[in-house]
């Protein structure tokens, strides 16, 4: 089924930020917020749960550490061993430096993956909503009813009253 | 290489016929010829029978495995000497010269000239065929003008002179001698470049023979030499290395240590290792000599000493006086030599001899020494025969007069008023310049000769390789002239079969003889009696115009370029000259002190001016010099040595080796003195004057002593001590702690625990210090065998050279009264190489026997292994160094890769060698004996200073030498373990028992 | 820093009193207007010097590493002196975009995206050397330890230049990826202004970025992250190039104060770059209301420290020389001092301990034409301190039979020249194509001044000019 939502551009965070709290209060459901930078805030009134990117990261950086010490182990102990200055097969101190820069390497590149993945950021994808100025200088407020009984007017006025610029609604699949 | 030498006689003749003649062969020698033909043949474009029809070894002749080396016994044409030579030979061609070990003179060693003859083999610039001044012509033709000529002269009259350098071929001066007798005015003179007839005249006055004694430095415990480079490039100097390095062995039991004095003006190689240096001028010499003989006189219970000749210092004649008193201790074991061409100098040279009871002991008169017969005097009187045109033919062989004699205008208007000049000369050289016929001789690794170098030792040459040049030798030349066809084979085996073989009754059958000669290389026979000399003419004043001067002219050859003969050849001329560094040049050397007066600094072109002849060079500062002297190297200056334009890479900022048109160096025969002796090299008086230009001289050191430069070291002055010395007293009272300088011990304070444990050979070189001359044999040794690439006067300027095998030549001490220090510094092939380490891809790692390996193909060329490396002995391919010339490569050691552009390269310790060995006694089931395998420098090392040996076994040769208490490894406080082990030099001077402190401080505390 | 104990009279991080509008204008505008004839000027110059270091590099890869000046002593000289130098510069970029953010210094946010970008451009140049400068560059990837027919041979994991290849080639990524996330807003907003071609590809590269809530929440915890681990890892990018020193026994490499003194190194000339860069771009591209006095400051600061460091770690080379009493160590430095390459050691000295002292005098530090000439200086004492440490130890070693000098040819410095050339270029053709500053992040910094700092406002009010911040912060400065 679709549903009607309420869209609502405003020109300052703080007045953003102040209606966001009113619809809350309000009981509307806040679907979604789009602004030029970001709002601290906002995420607590969108119940947006903390991210999990630090464990990703952690895991990744992991990996990394274990491929490139049992690499190094097995390449120069196992697979071909030779006497390099008379150092010893294992010399691990040596074997640091490529250890870590490999933790490194392989942390970041998890951790952008994860983010482009989870938030969908992909070569060539569609802006989920492209609203007029919300990555230039509006605040964008994306706000539906818990239930048809709400009155769309009544809804509208109080986000103008509330200081929204631009204020219509639409109609979305809620599926 | 260590087979026996196999006697290849049958190939060569077979060879030489084939190729030679073009003659339908056999099919064995066909085929032979064909492995070889495929190399010369397609390259060189000299087009003979087996070049059209080069086909594989299908069937290999027995005694040739094709990349299989075999050995062939010969001697070297090098210089005079003629030292023996094993060529190791690989499909039908020479790819390396090694001393023979059991020729008695050489004694296994060969210099570095004799190594080089190599190349000149393969030198493209050799004459094909007779030619006279238009163009070629055929043997035939050739031969028919000049036996028309003979013809004439015989039925009326006329003047035949054979000029040649010294014979010591018997069956050549049999043919000679031949045609000599059969023409009415006929006569052979000789002479030699550097010569010695001097030493000859004296002797004909003094023992009535004019003979050049054989010297025995085996013998000598006391040498007192005045100017006499018998180390370097007087007479024999392999012999005579061999012969005092036998008197100097410090391991021995009891040591031995002969004491060498060397009075001289320039700083020779014999000066750098003399035991203590006298710097005396040429004017010195003989009024020296002169009070050395009284003193004798006196010591011997003879009358007081006059008063001394007055134009000595009297610094001088006191070394002389303590030194007459050393050579008198050690009478019947002492032996006094001069190379001056001064009558007067060699007879009292003889006459302090004689004092000294020396004959028959360090020298000897009975089986003299054939290696120099130059007469100076028969020379002087052939020059005044052609400048009055009195000379119908004159045949010029082994020798280039235009070049190597003053007032060569004179001499070639002499030789345009004769009627007919022959040159037989391998190449168009000055001389053959001159001739109306040229009679290409071949070069001595492709034909047959013999030679006598002591009376009653002769020597076989034989072809390694068919001719590739289409030449005849004189014997076989001469006897053509005389209606004898014989092959110049056959002439040499019917003069061996029939005259020497007389000479000796060891062997019953001529035949047998002959063979045995050939293995061998070698024959000992009865020694000919020398024929008395005519009635002893008094002593010339040969020094008359020796008279103290500003600045006098020292000329010497070289150790490098011994005489122009060797100009042409790029290894010889990118031999770093042991005293100067210096290659590509020759320069005018003068000292620390005249530089300064003068206002030189080296490579400043001055013009040096001796009588109405003048010269320019650059100059070179040398330090140990003579202050009055001003040294030139002879041979340098050859015509057509632009060839070298072009050597060494092309790129925007290279500079050409030799413009072309121009000579490397300048020829400085012109500024010899003459007399009615003959020539005289050292003495005459000069002028230096600067002409305002410099040019930059290609050295290959440029720091030349082991203090640091003074405003950089602590006070006190900071001195390192890579070559270390000891005074042979301080040796003898405490060999343990001579060298201690608590040094650590290699091994000690090692980071990492020991790894790598194995259980089989560690190889490594023990290079004694005490035996090493710095002749630079064992470079070129090196350079032949791992196919070194010459890379050229700029790049040896741009300290580009890629000599794996250098030698550190080190100042010590005060100016003029530096002891030198030669050092070879090779690969140290260290247990804990710090080079190992950086390589990123693992281009450079150790092997299981201790090597220090680079894998060429895997290295990629950051050069960081270089950086790291103390002793800085890896060598970068900067460029594709030119392998172009097709004919020069076939010098190539097919064993040793030729390594690409952009790769590092080092001493490999002839790993080559070792795998041979090794696989060898693998396949015999043994273990690899001790000096079984024999390292390229080893091997040409005249005085055994190196040594290749396994340090896992301790009974082997270098094991108990790097045991030694003078063994040390250079920069061993680095903890990098070094598998190479120098023994600490030795200087044994009794006059001075203060140098033995000196001594020991020698080295310095690192 | 005075201005930071002093929060309620510290200025804004930008002048004017810019709306968010204003902002994006100001930032996005010079991308759609013609470039000036400045901009062609300098890019032109740049592009001719990075043609003049290809045709060099080209000649050099076809004859032979031999037309460069090396010899069998000195093996390394103009190529590794410039890796350093170059991978120095990259590291200031890195400092500012990640250690800044981490200590949440506002201040960054005007110069940290073209920082990033100098950073990527520097860390470009400094790659290509150790590629060029081997004997066989075509063989270059054997350094990669990937799978071969050669047994397979792996590489030599104890070798410094290997540790080079994964630090720099970590070093190139991660600070590449972290300056594109950055990126991501401004390139939406670029999209959005943009049409035809431009928005294509605009559109292809923000990634459909649109600044939803919840992205932005993730987009921060994802920057800190990078950020935390930049940071260790630019301190160990330059360690371990020091390690291609530190760990080789020559005297004057072989010394273990060498990675901190390189890090530090770095970030001094780094600074010395940005401030430089700075300087130009705040002029070119009119945005000194974004690039203020200020931030000339605090940089200024940050170079006079981190000088007074290598100054210190150069005494304390000379000190532990004498101290150790190892005879090569005395020599070599001797040798460095007052040996044939002494000039150069008076030139490292004079541009990098000296000069930068002058940045104590404010009166300096307000003429941008001084502070512009100590930035070069110190640039050029940078990279003659590492071409003293490569050639002055190695010319003169142990061996003195070894010792020899070294003379850079015509090509050597075509190369050098040509890195510079590329750097300019691609930076250049960054501020043409790209946002130079992170607008994105200016916005949230203005926005945040603008409701918590609300003194600033009073300056803000008064149209502030450079001029009188200029005398305004002479005040704050006083108060301090």
């Amino acid at each position: 089924m679709t549903r009607r939502i309420h869209v609502a551009l405003f020109a300052d965070e703080a007045q953003f930020l102040a209606a966001a709290r009113t619809c809350r209060e309000r009981g509307l459901a806040l679907l979604d917020a789009f602004t030029p930078y970001p709002v601290h805030g906002i995420d607590v009134l969108l119940d947006v749960r903390p991210s999990r990117l630090p464990w990703v990261c952690l895991a990744g950086g992991a990996t990394g550490l274990a491929a490139a010490l049992l690499f190094q182990y097995w390449s120069s102990i196992t697979d071909w061993p030779l006497n390099v200055g008379g150092k010893p097969f294992d010399s691990l101190p040596a074997f640091l430096p490529v250890a870590f820069e490999t933790t490194v390497l392989f942390a970041g590149l998890v951790t952008a993956a994860a983010l482009w993945l989870r938030s969908s950021l992909l070569p060539g994808r569609k802006p989920r909503r492209e609203l007029p100025g919300t990555l230039d200088d509006r605040f964008a407020l994306l706000v539906a009813h818990k239930d048809a009984a709400n009155d769309f007017a009544e809804t509208r006025a109080l986000l103008e009253s509330l200081g929204a610029v631009a204020c219509w609604d639409e109609m979305e699949d809620a599926s | 290489m260590d087979e026996l030498p196999i006697p290849a006689d049958a190939i060569s003749a077979e060879l030489e016929d084939l190729v030679f003649a073009g003659l339908p062969a056999t099919r064995r020698s066909f085929l032979r010829a064909a492995g070889f033909g495929v190399g010369v043949a397609a390259v060189a474009g000299c087009s003979r029978a087996p070049v059209q029809k080069a086909i594989p070894h299908l069937t290999p002749p027995e005694s040739i495995v094709p990349g299989r080396a075999y050995a062939i016994a010969s001697t070297c044409a090098g210089c005079s000497a003629a030292c023996g030579v094993l060529a190791t030979c690989r499909d039908g061609r020479p790819v390396k010269l090694e001393g023979n070990p059991e020729h008695p003179l050489s004694r296994g060693g060969l210099c570095a000239v004799g190594q080089a003859e190599l190349l000149s083999l393969y030198d493209s610039q050799r004459l094909d065929g007779a030619r006279d001044r238009e163009g070629g012509i055929g043997w035939d033709q050739a031969d028919q003008l000049v036996v028309a000529e003979l013809a004439r002269i015989r039925a009326d009259g006329g003047r035949v002179r054979l000029l040649t350098g010294t014979v010591h071929s018997p069956s050549t001066r049999a043919v000679i001698g031949r045609l000599l007798a059969s023409l009415p005015d006929a006569a052979h003179v000789q002479y030699d470049a550097a010569s010695t007839s001097a030493i000859l005249d004296a002797h004909a006055r003094s023992h009535g023979q004019r003979i050049l004694p054989r010297y025995f430095f085996e013998q000598a415990q006391v040498v007192a030499s005045f100017d006499a480079d018998f180390l370097g490039t007087w007479i024999s100097p392999v012999e005579h290395a061999a012969g005092w390095r036998q008197a100097r062995d410090p391991e021995a039991e009891p040591p031995r240590m002969s004491t060498v004095v060397q009075f001289e003006g320039r700083l020779s190689l014999t000066g750098t290792r003399a035991d203590r240096r006298v710097r005396i001028a040429p004017w010195e010499t003989e009024p020296a000599l002169a009070r050395l003989v009284e003193r004798l006189g006196v010591l011997a219970g003879g009358r007081a000493p006059s008063a001394s000749a007055g134009r000595a210092e009297t610094a001088t004649l006191e070394e002389v006086d303590a030194v007459a008193g050393l050579l008198w201790q050690h009478r019947g074991a002492a032996l006094v030599v001069a190379g001056a061409a001064d009558g007067v100098a060699q007879d009292l040279v003889n006459r302090a001899n004689v004092l000294l009871g020396a004959y028959g002991r360090t020298l000897d008169v009975e089986r003299p020494s054939l290696q120099k017969r130059g007469d100076e005097r028969a020379l002087e009187q052939l020059r005044q025969e052609l400048a009055a045109g009195a000379v119908d033919l004159l045949l010029v062989a082994g020798c280039n007069p235009v070049y190597e004699l003053p007032d060569s205008e004179d001499l070639l208007a002499g030789l345009s008023a004769t009627a007919m000049v022959i040159a037989c000369s391998p190449s168009l050289d000055e001389t053959a310049a001159a001739a109306h016929l040229v009679l290409p001789e071949p070069h001595s690794l492709e034909s047959w000769g013999d030679a006598e170098p002591v009376a009653g030792f002769c020597t076989l040459q034989q072809p390694t390789a068919p001719p590739l040049r289409s030449a005849r030798t004189l014997r076989a030349t001469l006897a053509r002239w005389m209606g004898d066809a014989r092959g110049d084979r056959e002439l040499l085996q019917a003069h061996w079969e029939s005259e020497l073989f007389a000479r000796q009754d060891a062997i019953g059958s001529p035949a047998a003889f002959f063979a045995a000669a050939l293995s061998r290389g070698f024959a000992e026979l009865a020694p000919q009696p020398v024929p008395g000399a005519e009635a002893a003419a008094p002593a010339p004043a040969g020094s008359a115009f020796v008279a103290p001067a500003d600045l006098v002219l020292v000329l010497h050859p070289q150790i490098a370029i011994p005489d122009g003969r060797h100009a042409h050849n790029p290894w010889l001329q990118e031999l770093p000259d042991p005293v100067s560094k210096v290659a590509w040049d020759n320069c005018a050397s003068v000292s620390p002190a005249t530089a300064r007066e003068l206002g030189l600094r080296a490579g400043d072109v001055v013009r040096l001016n001796a009588g109405e002849r003048a010269i320019e060079l650059p100059a070179w500062v040398q330090t140990g010099q003579h202050d009055r002297v001003v040294a030139v190297a002879l041979g340098y200056g050859r015509a057509g040595t632009d060839r070298f334009a072009d050597v060494g890479p092309e790129w925007l900022q290279a500079r050409a080796t030799v413009e072309s048109g121009g000579t490397i160096g300048e020829n400085a025969a012109p500024l010899v003195a003459r007399t009615a002796a003959g020539r005289v090299f050292a003495g005459a008086a000069v002028t230096v004057e600067k002409t305002g230009r410099r040019v930059e001289l290609a050295c290959s050191q440029d720091h030349h002593t082991l203090e640091v430069p003074a405003h950089l070291a602590p006070k006190g002055g900071e001195v390192r001590d890579p070559a270390r010395e000891l005074a042979f007293a301080a040796w003898q009272a405490d060999p343990e702690h001579a060298l201690h300088r608590g040094h650590h011990a290699p091994g000690e304070g090692e980071l990492w625990a020991a790894d790598h444990e194995n259980d089989g050979p560690r190889w490594g070189l023990a290079v004694d210090l005490a035996a090493c001359t710095g002749c630079s044999a064992c470079v070129i040794a090196c350079q032949a065998e791992n196919n070194v690439p010459v890379v050229g006067k700029d790049e040896v300027r741009r300290h580009r050279e890629m000599h794996w095998l250098r030698i550190d030549r080190y100042f010590e001490g005060a100016e003029g009264e530096e002891r030198v220090h030669h050092q070879p510094m090779m690969c140290q092939h260290c247990d804990h190489a710090p080079c190992e380490t950086v390589c990123p891809v693992l281009a450079t790692v150790h092997s299981a026997s201790g090597l220090n390996q680079q894998v060429y193909n895997r290295c990629v060329g950051t050069r960081y292994c270089a950086n790291n490396c103390p002793y800085k002995v890896r060598r970068f391919n900067w460029f594709d160094y030119a392998h172009d010339d097709a004919l020069e490569n076939l010098a190539l050691n097919p064993d040793v890769t030729v390594r690409s552009r952009g790769v590092m390269e080092k001493c490999s310790m002839c790993v080559q060698r070792i795998q041979e060995a090794r696989s060898e006694a693998r396949r015999r089931g043994e273990k690899v004996e001790d000096g079984a395998i024999r390292t390229a420098c080893q091997q040409s090392c005249p005085t055994q200073a190196i040594v290749f040996g396994d340090h896992a076994d301790p009974a082997g040769r270098m094991a108990r030498l790097a045991a030694s208490h003078r063994a040390y490894g250079v920069l061993d406080e680095l903890g990098v373990a070094p598998s190479v082990r120098y023994l600490a030099g030795m200087n044994n001077d009794p006059l001075a028992p203060a140098r033995a402190g000196h001594a020991e401080t020698g080295g310095g505390h690192g | 820093m005075a201005e930071i104990h002093a929060p309620a009279v510290r200025p804004p991080t930008i002048l004017g009193d810019k709306t968010l509008g204003g902002i994006t204008s100001d930032v996005f505008a010079p991308l759609d207007r013609r470039p000036t004839r400045l901009w062609w000027w300098a890019f032109l110059s740049a592009a001719a010097a990075l043609l003049l270091g290809t045709v060099c590099v080209g000649y050099q890869i076809m004859v032979g590493i031999g037309t460069w000046g090396l010899n069998r002593t000195v093996g390394w000289a103009f190529d590794i002196t410039n890796f350093v130098f170059w991978v120095g510069i990259g590291h200031a970029g890195t400092l500012i975009s990640a250690v800044l953010l981490l200590f949440r210094q506002r201040w960054r946010t005007s110069i940290n995206r073209s920082a990033e970008a100098m950073t990527i451009f520097a860390v470009m140049c400094a790659g290509l050397f150790p590629v060029i400068h081997m004997g066989r560059p075509w063989l270059a990837f054997w350094v990669f330890p990937y799978p071969n027919a050669r047994g397979p041979l792996w590489v030599n994991w104890r070798s410094p230049l290997l540790w080079d290849v994964f630090a720099i080639g970590t070093y190139f990524t991660i600070s590449l990826v972290f300056w594109y996330i950055g990126l991501l807003p401004d390139l939406g907003t670029l999209r959005e202004r943009a049409r035809g071609l431009r928005k294509k590809v605009f559109g292809w590269l923000s990634l459909g970025w649109d600044g939803s809530a919840r992205t932005w929440a993730r987009y921060e915890v994802a920057c800190v992250l990078l950020a935390a681990l930049a940071t260790p890892l630019v301190v160990s990018v330059h360690s371990v190039v020091s390690s291609d020193f530190a760990t080789a026994i020559l005297p004057g490499w072989h010394t273990t104060v060498f990675p901190p003194y390189f890090v530090v190194g770095a970030v001094f000339s780094g600074f010395a770059m940005v401030l430089m860069l700075m300087l130009i771009a705040r002029k070119v591209m009119h945005l000194e209301d974004y690039m203020t006095m200020r931030h000339v400051h605090a940089m200024c600061k940050v170079i006079v420290f981190t000088g007074s460091i290598v100054g210190l770690a150069y005494g304390t080379e000379l000190f532990m020389a004498w101290y150790s009493g190892n005879p090569y160590e005395k020599f070599a430095f001797a040798n460095r001092m007052r040996g044939p390459f002494g000039w150069a050691y008076g030139v490292m000295v004079f541009c990098n301990v000296i000069a930068p002292q002058l940045l104590w005098f404010r009166k300096v530090r307000w003429s941008l034409g001084a502070v512009f000439l100590i930035t070069i200086l110190v640039n050029v004492g940078m990279w003659f301190e590492r071409f003293v440490i490569i050639v002055s130890s190695l010319h003169r070693d142990f061996l003195p039979s070894a010792w020899t000098g070294y003379v850079p040819t015509w090509i050597e410095l075509g190369t050098l020249l040509g890195s510079f050339g590329l750097f300019f270029t691609l930076f250049l053709l960054f501020c043409r194509f790209l946002p130079m500053i992170a607008a994105s992040e200016i916005k949230a910094v203005v926005a945040s001044e603008r409701h918590h700092a609300p003194v600033a406002e009073g300056v803000a009010a008064e149209g502030v000019t450079t001029e009188n911040v200029a005398a305004e912060c002479e005040t704050v400065e006083a108060a301090a």
